[in-house]
């Protein structure tokens, strides 16, 4: 029995090693051919590669929201009355007086709109991002601390003047030095004691990224006091385990409801706590989602950009089934079956698929590290997500079947002398 | 000729089917991507229309020391002279927060004759917003302390906003309303149109009106005009003067060709990736469509071989060939620009009509261009064929 196996996988991996040859042969034979194809499956693959890898940075990264699955984001509360709309972020009061009250919620995260400011060290001017937050915005967040640590419930209750700053905030203030905890940096005209050095978050993480981080009650115009709904907040909102979200989020939305009006010409209110993807790409339109708005835009582009490329192929492969029916002819003339003949071109079309993938793939590596190098957005380290290249490599299969296979198998079915009359 | 030509087109209508949906689909890409660029230049082409080197702004957050409009005034008058004051400046400009070169718009309702005009810009600004930022005053005259006490509030249009509503006729003096037909605003003077978010971006309609006694409660902004010399130094002891005077505000200064520079690049990175994306698709798709149209010529030798046996020269040989292929684009292109004249006619996307047509004209080109040259080299292939040779292999 053993051996009568040994024998078949033998045999199976002659016959494959065969195909592989031929189908080698092949390729080289129409080098002009190959190259095309090799050409739109690597270039097609390369774009998609490195499309996904922003997305996927830009909205996948989740330094420094590691909680995100257990978490929901608050970023937009709307004000509705008769032929009059008003909307924009909530106010630090809102979420420490009425989003606090909610149950499900075990801890949340308040912090502020990042905004610019400069200060002046040596003749030379830096523009520095600040972000006021509160204690548990560093309990719920996980920022890398490359030294000292933030600031706590203490320091913010006593309205201590201590920051936490970003690493490249670090280098440009103080320069090339091991450590500044204890240090002092201005901002806005303030000296404030660095308690912490964190790893950067790059600008588009818009909900978390900053320069300097700073107690909210330092706030020089003290609007954390504004007893108003709206104002320059965001809330992350944390529960105790995934299963609490959709409980936090109908929580929140009870909540909203039951809000008394501002003003008299409101008659309703708007504000969800939603999770991270959601929030992020809000159209600040009620009506429109931001999630089903970006989808379609994406979606759109990759059928047109994959249509070409997908056409091209499916073109050049139904151009190339003429050639292809003499040498079926041949083989089917010196013995050669329906099923080898079939064998024999899925091979060579998982060949090109794989070889275009290899190249597609070396040369994303090679976009992405330029992209990175050329620093256009500071701090997003762009890299291939390999899900991606898997189904981009499925889908030129699939079309490299379809376009090569399927016409070659029909044609395999012909007698052979149909097949060598076709020359 | 064509009749044959036609013939030989449908007697493989299946593969030709193929190649010219490909056609059609390159035509709606470089279409799109060509409208994209006539835009773009469009605008680039037009006067910025104001002067940004030398202008800082300053950003502070208004915190209302006093609910009296009279000291408020007096308050922001001072900082005002305070700045003037320091030699190395030659304006102050208080300004509602559209400052040039950023996103912030303000629009509100305006309307003339009826007319709604949509997609307003309102900028609400000082007596030496003009002289700060170095604008064209085009008729009429700039904003003065007159426009303090009048019947209707003044205004000064844009050269686009003139055009659009009254074309060559004068615009001086004509009334304009607002929300609810309540407010009325008197043109009195035109500005050339100002490219406010940067060269690539269209100026758009846009109204100016005057900061009024109650302004201060809510303004945010104010521009500085620098003299060339103005460096880090003279910058940081700017910045202690205003943060020193607004002690409740956080204050921070900008400067307007560091804001055009990174507008601009808003602009021009999704430009560049498209013309990148677009390049990677007419490559793929011209080595394509030479590949299918070299495999047909060595295809059809046997026909090729006969059409020279019975004395056609290599000559029209060849051109038969490329006449084929241009005929095929044909097809495309009238199906493709079926659709494309559609964006003008339903006024898609609110883009000018003649862009979509420049952008029409420009692909159709492009595209004949690309199926000529990728026709040229099989079609002259094919001239070289020998009859001898090619009827012998048959």
């Amino acid at each position: 029995m053993a051996h009568r196996f040994n024998n078949r996988v033998l045999k199976y991996s002659i016959m494959l090693k065969n195909y592989f040859k031929i189908a080698i042969a092949v390729l080289r034979r129409h080098k002009f051919f190959t190259f095309i194809s090799l050409f739109g499956i690597s270039f097609t693959l390369t774009i998609l590669l490195v499309l996904t890898a922003f997305i996927d940075k830009v909205v996948g990264d989740n330094y420094p929201d590691k909680k995100r699955d257990r978490s929901l984001y608050v970023s937009r509360l709307s004000e509705e009355g008769k032929g009059t709309m008003s909307s924009g972020m909530v106010s630090f009061y809102f979420l420490d007086h009425y989003v606090r009250s909610l149950k499900t919620p075990t801890d949340i995260a308040i912090s502020s709109v990042f905004s610019g400011t400069n200060t002046y060290v040596n003749d030379k001017k830096i523009a520095v991002n600040y972000k006021y937050t509160n204690a548990a915005y560093w309990d719920i967040m996980e920022y890398d601390f490359v030294e000292g640590k933030a600031f706590d419930k203490q320091a913010v209750a006593n309205a201590e003047k201590v920051a936490v700053i970003s690493e490249d905030m670090k280098a440009e203030y103080f320069g090339d030095v091991p450590s500044v905890v204890g240090k002092y940096i201005e901002a806005d005209n303030v000296k404030y004691r660095v308690i912490g050095v964190v790893k950067n978050v790059p600008i588009t993480s818009y909900m978390t990224y900053s320069d300097i981080y700073l107690p909210y009650t330092v706030a020089k115009d003290g609007n954390f006091k504004d007893k108003g709904y709206r104002g320059g907040y965001y809330g992350i909102l944390l529960a105790a385990s995934k299963s609490d979200l959709s409980k936090m989020h109908n929580e929140y939305e009870q909540m909203v409801q039951k809000l008394p009006m501002e003003a008299k010409q409101y008659n309703k209110i708007y504000s969800h706590a939603d999770p991270y993807i959601a929030s992020y790409v809000d159209t600040g339109n009620e009506n429109q989602s931001g999630v089903v708005l970006v989808l379609t835009i994406l979606s759109v582009f990759v059928v047109i950009f994959m249509l070409l490329p997908t056409l091209n192929l499916v073109n050049i492969n139904i151009t190339r089934i003429m050639e292809r029916s003499s040498e079926i002819g041949v083989r089917k003339a010196f013995g050669a079956s329906s099923k080898t003949l079939v064998y024999q071109f899925i091979v060579e079309n998982i060949i090109l698929t794989l070889l275009g993938g290899l190249i597609g793939l070396v040369l994303s590596f090679i976009v992405i590290q330029v992209i990175n190098s050329m620093n256009l957005i500071a701090n997003l380290e762009l890299s291939i997500n390999f899900m991606v290249l898997f189904i981009g490599l499925l889908v030129c299969l699939v079309f490299g079947l379809l376009s090569g296979v399927y016409p070659a198998w029909r044609m395999s079915k012909l007698n052979v002398v149909t097949a060598l009359k076709a020359q | 000729m064509f009749k044959h030509l036609f013939k030989l087109i449908w007697n493989k209508k299946k593969q030709n089917f193929l190649l010219m949906s490909e056609i059609l689909v390159s035509f709606l890409v470089i279409f799109a991507v060509f409208t994209l660029l006539v835009y773009y230049y469009n605008n680039y082409k037009k006067p910025m229309g104001f002067d940004y080197k030398n202008v800082w702004i300053v950003n502070y957050n208004n915190v209302e020391n006093t609910k009296n409009t009279d000291s408020l005034d007096l308050y922001y008058e001072t900082l005002r002279q305070t700045i003037l004051s320091m030699p190395q400046v030659s304006g102050v400009s208080f300004t509602s927060d559209n400052t040039p070169f950023t996103q912030n718009t303000n629009s509100g309702e305006i309307k003339y004759n009826g007319q709604v005009l949509d997609n307003n810009n309102w900028y609400t600004v000082d007596d030496d917003y003009l002289a700060v930022l170095n604008m064209q005053l085009l008729q009429g005259r700039w904003f003065n302390k007159t426009d303090a006490v009048s019947k209707y509030k003044p205004v000064v249009i844009n050269s686009d906003l003139k055009e659009k509503v009254f074309g060559n006729g004068p615009a001086l003096g004509k009334i304009f309303t607002g929300y609810d037909d309540k407010d009325n605003f008197k043109v009195i003077g035109v500005v050339q149109s100002l490219k406010m978010k940067g060269d690539y971006a269209p100026a758009g309609i846009g109204l100016y009106q005057r900061t009024d006694t109650g302004s201060y409660h809510w303004l945010g902004k104010f521009m500085v005009k620098v003299n060339p010399g103005a460096d880090a130094t003279f910058e940081g002891r700017l910045y202690k003067t205003l943060a020193n005077y607004m002690k409740n505000s956080d204050v921070e200064i900008e400067h307007l060709t560091d804001k055009r520079k990174s507008i601009n690049y808003f602009t021009l990175v999704p430009i560049i990736v498209m013309l990148i994306v677009g390049c990677f698709l007419i490559i793929n798709v011209a080595l394509g469509l030479f590949g299918v149209l070299w495999y047909n010529i060595n295809k059809r030798k046997g026909e090729i071989g006969l059409r020279r046996a019975i004395g056609a020269s290599g000559q029209s040989v060849s051109s038969q060939l490329v006449a084929e292929a241009l005929i095929l684009a044909t097809f495309s292109l009238i199906v493709g620009a079926f659709f494309a004249v559609q964006f003008p006619i339903l006024n898609l996307f609110d883009l000018p009509a003649g862009v979509y047509i420049a952008a029409i004209i420009l692909s159709v080109i492009f595209i004949y261009l690309l199926v000529l040259v990728c026709s040229l080299y099989p079609g002259r292939q094919a001239a070289a064929i020998l009859p001898a040779v090619a009827l012998h292999e048959d």
